[in-house]
């Protein structure tokens, strides 16, 4: 038994030339996550010493990073050839384990999150029995109080719009400002496009803060499975970021001030981006900030907030989370 | 006999690039439907094309056809694909699934094969995708749609990975879009200009046939509606 792992990930990676995470891996064979995570390793360690194919692998690493004199906790997927860099960038390494195996090179981060969709998308009410993470009070609530729950998400509406309308200004991006790269180059045909993509990221938000409203403990599926696992996956980050272990902290943020957090870093790069001369040459993307998951050491206000749609000057003032929508966090 | 077109346009129109995402269509339950049935048969080519335009974009992401800063993060299917953002690229592809649209509708599409050439012409992979769909549509489910998304998913995810198995192409490549019918659909083609100025022309035996070629299969998907195979054919030698 105790190898016949290694042969099933052969398979997998060599023969079917899939994408092998260790959520993936820990779903499809039934194991907890940290022995998947093990088993890619193993299996990672032995091919290499062999020297027979060439694998690639991503990592996550997890540690305390120190930006303009603000701790915050990271927790990202970085390639191989970038693991040594992240982990020095890092002023304390929490955590680094194999995120995924494959043969092929992973340009971008999109691909990780397909490799398992479907997988956590069958297992989504019992997505946790391999997990490491346990909320004895993280219980499906019956379908009267998501009756009930769904009656309250159509009363605040006006709410949700307004806190929207104030943040549209920092979600749409700013015709005004001069794109890099080769991005300039269709800076006269971008202006639709902005205003499309700008829709696209209101249009998330509206699928994100309903939801939110709904529940924050893990939600029983209902008529709209795929908000749902939207939300699902969002809480689920809560409880892998090992720093927020403590049950307080974990239940009390609310989604839609991560989205705004996201909203915000966004304009401020922007900002910084209209600064500089707008360049002709084609550059290579620059690694998203908002890839990573950034979570600031508490800030006790943090506790108090419980409601599901603040205020918006509550917004302002507060550190939120900033988190992406992604499971994953990629640096390219 | 297999007739083949090419597309040789090259003027572009300007274009703004549509948002996209997956439509849903509506959920009544259906039994059985025969191809006459022209509003499904115009369901089945909607999702097609919506698909080969997903595929075609990614296809020139992943085998670096052209540069990945013009390319952007988009959702399709629920997972994250790189589309371009250069307005004429889109346009050249909206127009090219436009015309092939029609073809799908009635079946007539047997193939449609993105090809990359080098810098002489030469093709150096050719992604083939095989279409048929079955005469006798029957469908009986409402899960129906997001079965077809699954299977469309993993397509795409196998396109993502294609890398591990397919040599490095040398630089400055092009693509373009061949479309293999069946029998007499040409001939429809050629009175009936579907875009204005946006010819197809019989393709060269050159751009169409590559001399033992390598035959990797990526993916096979069978659904009610649609049968689709993915291979690439893969010159032997790249580098010229």
């Amino acid at each position: 038994m105790d190898d016949l792992y290694l042969d099933n990930i052969d398979e997998f990676v060599n023969d079917q030339n899939k994408i092998v995470t260790y959520k993936w891996l820990s779903l499809t064979l039934g194991v907890h996550v940290n022995l998947a995570k093990q088993m890619l390793y193993h299996y990672l360690d032995q091919k290499r010493k062999e020297g027979s194919a060439r694998l690639h692998a991503t990592y996550l690493v997890s540690g305390k990073f120190v930006e303009n004199g603000t701790t915050s906790h990271k927790v990202s997927v970085v390639r191989e050839d970038q693991l040594e860099d992240a982990k020095s960038k890092m002023s304390l390494t929490v955590s680094v384990h194999v995120y995924s195996v494959q043969k092929a090179v992973l340009k971008d981060s999109g691909p990780l999150y397909s490799a398992d969709y479907d997988a956590v998308k069958e297992n989504l009410r019992n997505c946790s029995r391999y997990s490491a993470i346990r909320c004895a009070d993280a219980v499906p609530r019956s379908s009267a109080e998501v009756q009930q729950a769904c009656e309250t998400t159509q009363a605040p509406p006006p709410e949700t719009e307004q806190i929207k309308a104030n943040h549209s200004n920092l979600a749409s991006k700013p015709t005004s400002k001069q794109p890099k790269g080769i991005m300039g180059m269709f800076a006269n045909k971008n202006v639709s496009k902005n205003q499309d993509s700008s829709k696209e990221i209101k249009l998330e938000q509206k699928e994100v803060t309903p939801v939110v409203e709904t529940s924050k403990t893990k939600p029983a599926p209902k008529t709209n499975p795929v908000t749902n696992f939207f939300a699902k996956q969002a809480a689920s980050k809560y409880f892998n970021n090992p720093i927020s272990h403590t049950v307080g902290r974990t239940r009390y943020f609310p989604l839609d001030s991560k989205t705004k957090r996201l909203e915000h870093s966004d304009s401020e790069e922007e900002k910084n981006e209209s600064r500089r001369k707008k360049r002709r040459r084609i550059k290579k993307p620059e690694p998203d900030s908002s890839d990573d998951e950034v979570i600031p050491d508490s800030p006790p206000q943090l506790q108090e907030k419980r409601d599901p749609s603040p205020s918006p000057e509550i917004q302002v003032k507060k550190e939120p989370v900033a988190v992406s929508h992604s499971d994953v966090s990629f640096h390219i | 006999m297999l007739q083949f077109l090419f597309l040789t346009f090259e003027t572009f129109a300007s274009y703004h690039s549509t948002l996209f995402v997956f439509s849903s269509l509506s959920h009544q339950k259906m039994t059985t439907l025969t191809r006459q049935d022209l509003n499904f048969g115009q369901v089945v080519a909607d999702i097609l094309c919506e698909f080969l335009e997903v595929a075609i974009h990614l296809i020139l992401y992943v085998r670096e056809v052209y540069p990945s800063g013009i390319f952007q993060k988009r959702k399709k299917y629920n997972v994250p694909v790189q589309m371009s953002c250069h307005p004429e690229l889109n346009q050249y592809i909206h127009d090219t699934l436009h015309c092939v649209k029609p073809l799908i509708e009635k079946n007539d599409a047997e193939k449609v094969v993105v090809v990359i050439m080098d810098k002489e012409h030469h093709p150096v992979e050719r992604f083939v995708f095989e279409i048929s769909q079955p005469p006798l549509l029957s469908i009986s489910s409402d899960t129906l749609l997001s079965h077809v998304e699954q299977l469309l998913r993993a397509v795409i995810l196998k396109i993502s990975v294609c890398d591990a198995v397919l040599e490095n192409n040398p630089p400055g490549c092009t693509f373009t879009v061949l479309v293999h019918t069946r029998e007499a659909a040409t001939r429809n083609m050629e009175k009936v200009q579907v875009i204005k100025d946006f010819p197809w022309i019989v393709a060269d035996e050159q751009e169409v046939h590559m001399q033992e070629p390598r035959l990797i299969p990526l993916k096979t998907m069978t659904s009610d509606i649609v049968k689709m195979q993915l291979y690439v054919e893969e010159r032997a030698q790249k580098a010229s």
